[in-house]
């Protein structure tokens, strides 16, 4: 507690504040456009910090990460184009309420239901991380290689379609990590020669490639429709329209309250992401409403229920990263690259070891979350304003940052020549359905992995049998395996319903004949 | 996409073996002995890559459900163009920041951008290049103190 009191001190200053309302407002508007999600703003940001003080630097990277979950909210209400696929819930409802001139009362709803999404949940991380950690303290290399190899599993069995594909994905990233010197013989792997490779492959030019370059393509090959999309947004005269009313708020509580409560939970699971989170918060509305068959019409309950969760998985997602150092998201891999380059390595030993930035890292989430709340009530005209900008002069702009972005990292041209190589991948990625999501976090803990991998088959002494001495590790292996072929079963049914949905019109069809 | 998984794990299959019996062994010296050998997870990676590609390859396979319609392919025309696009842009600007300068390549990234997406305003097109550079220098040699180049 004393800790974050000085993490307050150090953070409520003009210097730090600015800098994490430049995040919250520069999130704000990056999610407000279509595809330009919190991960891609905060992979393109972190070079753009590297000239700032670490407390500044990570404040600000935390308000573009908690901004553009909230801002995301914006594209979905008004051109019922989802700025991340964790905001499509909120256009089931929040588009209708716009067609009938409610926009501005969706948007502050879907505002208000993410700042307290998001504040409750920055509460849980705090409330939990530490005591984790030091449990995790207690895990060696044997066991926290069985849960690294859990944890890709379960994320790549999530995060896409497919677990075979997921799997792959995991696979090439772990392995695109192993580029560079090995860290025991020093030897160089797969460098081709090349001096910029010893180091390995980059993290910021390979996150920015995959996420903003490949949805900017994508994003110009679509750009027509989203266009005609944004042309046709009106609003209500009425003020009743335009804001919240005290009877909605009394029936919106109770669903913001759930919502935040499922988002939390689906954020400290790795790998479920934020579209579970608000998926399910919606379904749960939905469920629980005496009239289920209204939503989808308009109903504002269905904006607070996907917003809250949405929100909430942002912060809670951060739990196993700073109590065990594993990314359990997108933004959490990402995050990883900021928190160490200013000093700050997630894991249980930060706790220990640096107290008092981790306290500085508490208090910008706080003060993000109340900002965010300001800048989105007083800008949030504007915002929607964003969005009627055509992409074909948002999407130059955005190359450049990345360009950017990715020659600061390295000061070369080779980030350039890394940020397209993988920009080509993401781009394939994105539309065969392999999760570059899995990738990325299979990237991240590629490092950790091998290490823990070489360091248990030397305490192993080179034989399983030598396993049952690591019990934690053998509950993570049978649940890896669980993991594994649960989801091949999910995946293999639903892969099946979708079948049988395509079928049925066609056979329909030809009897119809 | 069933054909398209069909091609994509014949593809990274072959880029798998192709990895694993000529790269790796090209690239990643054996190592001293006694000790666990550099080559080892790349190549557990790789041979990972091969089995899940057959798998791939084999479910896809199968044949599909009757009456089942051959689904479309998962790229649109217009997204291929727009990968070419964005590409040729790309490389315009990576031979303007050879033969001229880094600031040639910033603005011949936007100015090529907003051409190749249809923009034909001559006032955006000289405008914009010259405000969003404006505003990095700013940023940079100015707030931040630091140079990008």
């Amino acid at each position: 507690m004393e800790h974050l009191i000085t993490g307050f001190q150090d953070v409520l200053t003009p210097g730090i504040l600015v800098w994490v309302a430049v995040g919250v407002t520069l999130g704000y508007v990056l999610g407000a456009l279509p595809g330009l999600g919190k991960a891609t703003g905060v992979a393109v940001a972190i070079p753009l910090t590297l000239y700032l003080e670490p407390v500044a630097a990570l404040g600000m990277l935390i308000g573009i990460a908690k901004g553009s979950a909230a801002g995301s909210a914006v594209s979905a209400i008004l051109l019922n184009t989802p700025g991340e696929p964790s905001s499509a819930p909120t256009a089931l409802d929040g588009y209708p309420l716009a067609r009938q001139g409610k926009a501005q009362k969706a948007l502050k709803m879907g505002l208000f239901a993410s700042v307290i999404g998001d504040f409750v949940s920055t509460m849980i991380l705090i409330g939990l991380a530490a005591p984790l950690a030091s449990y995790a303290l207690l895990i060696g290399p044997v066991e926290l290689c069985a849960i690294l190899l859990f944890s890709l599993t379960f994320v790549g069995g999530l995060s896409g379609g497919s677990l075979t594909k997921g799997l792959i994905a995991a696979a090439f990233g772990v392995f695109f990590a192993t580029v560079g010197l090995e860290p025991e013989t020093f030897i160089p792997r797969m460098t081709f020669g090349l001096l910029e490779l010893e180091d390995g492959i980059a993290l910021v030019p390979m996150a920015i490639g995959m996420l903003a370059v490949a949805e900017m393509t994508l994003q110009a090959g679509n750009m027509r429709a989203l266009d005609v999309e944004a042309a046709r947004i009106s609003e209500g005269a009425r003020r009743e329209d335009r804001v919240v009313l005290a009877s909605e708020w009394r029936r919106c509580v109770p669903v913001i309250a759930r919502g935040t409560l499922i988002g939390s939970a689906v954020g400290i699971l790795p790998g479920l992401g934020a579209s579970v989170g608000s998926f399910l918060s919606y379904g749960a509305t939905r469920r629980a409403s005496a009239t289920p068959e209204k939503y989808g019409t308009g109903m504002i309950e269905g904006v607070a229920a996907a917003e809250s969760a949405d929100n909430a998985v942002v912060p809670s997602s951060l739990v196993p990263l700073f109590a065990l150092g594993i990314p359990g998201s997108v933004i959490a891999a990402i995050l990883i690259a900021a928190f160490i380059l200013h000093g700050l390595t997630p894991g249980p030993l930060m706790f220990k070891q640096q107290p008092r930035l981790v306290a500085d890292v508490y208090a910008s989430m706080i003060c993000a979350s109340l900002i965010m709340l300001v800048i989105g009530y007083t800008g949030q005209r504007i915002f929607a304003q964003v969005i009627k900008v055509p992409l074909r002069l948002i999407i130059p702009g955005v190359l450049l940052l990345c360009s950017v972005g990715a020659y600061l990292e390295t000061g070369s041209v080779f980030s350039i020549y890394v940020m397209l190589f993988f920009a080509l991948i993401g781009f394939f990625a994105r539309k065969l359905d392999f999760s570059f999501v899995t990738f990325l976090i299979g990237f991240v803990i590629g490092p950790s992995l091998e290490l823990t991998f070489r360091q248990s088959i030397q305490i192993l002494d080179h034989d399983v049998a030598n396993l049952p001495g690591h019990p934690i590790a053998i509950v993570f292996v049978f649940l890896t395996i669980a993991t594994a072929v649960w989801t091949a079963r999910s995946n293999g049914r639903l892969a099946a319903a979708r079948a049988r949905r395509t079928t049925k019109p066609c056979i329909s069809k030809r009897e119809g004949r | 996409m069933r054909r398209a998984n069909v091609v994509s794990g014949v593809v990274l299959g072959l880029l798998s073996l192709l990895m694993l019996f000529a790269v790796i062994p090209a690239q990643i010296d054996p190592g001293p002995d006694g000790i666990v050998s550099p080559r080892l997870v790349p190549s557990m990676t790789m041979i990972l890559v091969a089995a899940l590609s057959v798998l791939l390859v084999v479910n896809n396979m199968r044949a599909p459900e009757p009456g089942a319609p051959e689904a479309s392919l998962p790229f649109t025309r217009a997204e291929l163009a727009a990968l070419l696009k964005i590409g040729a842009v790309f490389a315009l600007a990576l031979g303007l920041y050879f033969l001229v300068s880094p600031l040639a390549a910033g603005a011949g990234l936007v100015v090529g951008a907003l051409l190749a997406l249809g923009e034909r305003r001559p006032v955006v097109i000289v405008l914009m290049p010259a405000v969003l550079l404006l505003a990095l220098w700013l940023l940079f040699y100015k707030v931040l103190g630091t140079a990008i180049v």
